[in-house]
């Protein structure tokens, strides 16, 4: 099971001076705390326009930073979003080489294709597009980063034999993935050999359900590059001694990442298409599952947002059910104390981590 | 959150009177519908919304037509503009401007749901390459748009949300909201191109339609269920919520 924290860096009003930067310089706190806590992978979302929800429109600026001033932990792209218009494939080989470098080897490239209107339209992206020119950028990047010169005719983009440069530290490149948030998507990561970043909530079931799949169609797959057979969900962490303070803060939390998550435009409210077949995101659905009848904390199945037993439990859940790895969220609109994030990772750190195998350091 | 912050009293000097909530279903049968679909632009867009909704980012302008040929309220069309917004979580539209043509139709929709629709000329007509809709008033153009290029989608492609308006109930003001149910038969998508559009003539002169986002060509049965929902226009919906019935 590896361990990783994820970030939107969302702002809460009003936007004063000062602001935005106390969340990047908070966020980078916490990295340099869980790189040496042992945690496995930082994680930065790529998010343009939406105003309070997420600031990170440049996430390889931050993860380099994240980069420099950590010494194992591995940077995240979660994700690049696969539109030419917002970034040029070539670029995106470009960038994610430096960065590869720059850091040591410790690179894992999320790709994604935007699902708000707010981000599409913003760009004067059709949302039918997108999917078509995702499959494209998976298949280009990893020839772009180990052909000595690639060439390219595609239906988003072409370009002559050139040599991209540089070429990553990781061989025979960074590891692959894709932001799963519409269902179906994990079989699109499974027959191309990437990996299964998971963005938006499920059910136990409904995981277990995917990953079974997954796991099942990759055996068949024509990759793209080199395998990346890996499952890892999205979750909200809130680690306290005293589970009723855990699921007081951390449900805080969770309600104000629904709220912001509620308020986003998502694409098919906007443009009616066949190409977006989910309005859900990150949060938790409205319904609020309980673990068990027993637990009357109100925390959703399966969020690590309680005593560290409490959490051992839901993760231990996620493992039966062949998940990888788990990323979470940390805060919302800064709503827990930065102190309080930070001990809530060194308890997690200390209680939760020995109980699992394998990861970065156990 | 991005709050309204429109003045509650002139929601309240425009807002209809509605002594009773609807309590049965209307359905009208076999409905043309084209809805054009807007970004806005402005300085002044959190103006447009009460203090409970929050306005979406960006806002979006749905320009939407039903044409009914025959049903319980006869031959109508009714024109509703109406601005995207969130009511706590809940997607929802806010109804800011209604015309309707047909005035037996006219009269019963403003007295069974409060819709404040003003009698003009509204048109809608569907042709093989385009739709095109228009409100006029004494002759004077209010609104034409048209949506060109239709494409086909299957009728689940699209998604329509409940709207919201203020009324003087006998609780008081409230917004009342409707959770119109549409049974497509068929659906498209097309460009949606504003031809014509007096902000003032139309009682809404702080919308600045500005961006094209979509327009939606659909023919189906629409429900206009009974009200289950009035919601306080001065507090968040998480507080503001009151059930019918």
């Amino acid at each position: 099971m590896r361990f990783g924290i994820f970030y939107e860096l969302s702002v809460p009003r009003p936007f004063a001076v000062g602001v935005e930067r106390r969340v990047y310089e908070n966020a980078l706190e916490q990295v340099r705390l869980a790189d040496e806590l042992g945690f496995d992978t930082v994680w930065a979302v790529e998010h343009h326009f939406l105003e309070e929800y997420s600031h990170c429109s440049a996430p390889e600026l931050f993860l380099t930073a994240c980069a420099m001033q950590t010494k194992r932990i591995r940077v995240g792209h979660g994700a690049v979003v696969c539109v030419p218009a917002m970034n040029h494939p070539i670029r995106v080989a470009e960038r994610a080489a430096v960065l590869d470098i720059l850091s040591g080897g410790r690179l894992e490239l999320g790709t994604a294709r935007s699902s708000t209107w707010s981000e599409l339209g913003g760009f004067e992206i059709d949302p039918d597009t997108t999917k078509q020119t995702w499959d494209e950028y998976v298949r280009a990047l990893p020839r772009m980063w180990t052909e000595e010169r690639t060439s390219w005719q595609g239906t988003c983009f072409t370009m002559p034999e050139r040599a991209v440069l540089p070429k990553p530290l990781q061989k025979p490149h960074p590891p692959l993935w894709v932001t799963v948030t519409t269902p179906g998507t994990e079989l699109d990561a499974a027959e191309r050999g990437i990996g299964c970043l998971g963005v938006a909530a499920a059910s136990y079931a409904e995981q277990e359900r995917r990953t079974r799949e997954y796991h099942r169609r990759i055996q068949s797959c024509t990759p793209v590059g080199a395998v990346n057979e890996n499952v890892a969900t999205l979750n909200f962490l809130y680690c306290h001694e005293d589970q009723a303070t855990a699921a007081r803060t951390g449900l805080g939390m969770l309600g104000q990442f629904g709220l912001a998550n509620a308020h986003l435009l998502f694409t098919r409210e906007a443009y009616p298409t066949r190409a977006y077949g989910s309005l859900a995101n990150l949060a938790p659905g409205p319904g609020r599952r309980e673990s068990s009848p027993a637990d009357a904390s109100g925390v959703p199945e399966g969020m690590a947002i309680g005593d560290p037993a409490h959490i051992v439990r839901a993760i231990k859940e996620w493992e039966s059910i062949g998940v990888d790895g788990v990323n979470f969220l940390l805060n919302a609109m800064e709503i827990i104390p930065q102190e309080q994030v930070l001990a809530s990772l060194r308890l997690f750190a200390r209680e939760v981590m020995p109980a699992f195998a394998s990861g970065r350091g156990r | 959150m991005r709050v309204g912050s429109g003045d509650l009293a002139a929601f309240e000097r425009s807002a209809p009177l509605l002594p009773e909530l609807p309590a049965q279903d209307l359905t009208l049968p076999g409905v043309e519908i084209l809805q054009a679909t807007f970004e806005l632009s402005g300085p002044r867009v959190e103006s447009l919304f009460p203090p409970g909704l929050h306005p979406t980012l960006p806002v979006l302008a749905v320009f939407a037509f039903w044409r009914a040929s025959d049903g319980p309220l006869g031959a109508f069309a009714l024109a509703q503009l109406r601005l995207s917004c969130r009511s706590g979580a809940r997607p929802r539209q806010l109804l800011v401007a209604s015309f309707a043509s047909g005035e037996r139709a006219r009269e019963a929709l403003n007295a069974r749901f409060g819709f404040g629709a003003r009698a003009a000329q509204v048109e809608l007509a569907r042709f093989y390459d385009r739709a095109e809709a228009r409100v006029a008033l004494d002759g004077r153009t209010l609104l034409s748009v048209h949506a060109g290029a239709p494409l086909p989608l299957g009728t689940s492609d699209l998604q329509f949300f409940s709207s919201i308006h203020p009324a003087r109930t006998p609780k008081g003001l409230r917004l009342v909201q409707v959770d119109t149910d549409y049974a497509l038969t068929r659906a498209e998508r097309g460009r949606p191109v504003l031809d014509a559009f007096d902000a003032a003539g139309f009682g809404t002169p702080d919308v600045r339609p500005s961006y094209p986002v979509a327009a939606v060509v659909a023919l189906g049965d629409v429900t206009l269920p009974r009200v289950r929902f009035v919601l306080r226009p001065d507090v968040l919906a998480f507080e503001g919520t009151e059930v019918v019935g």
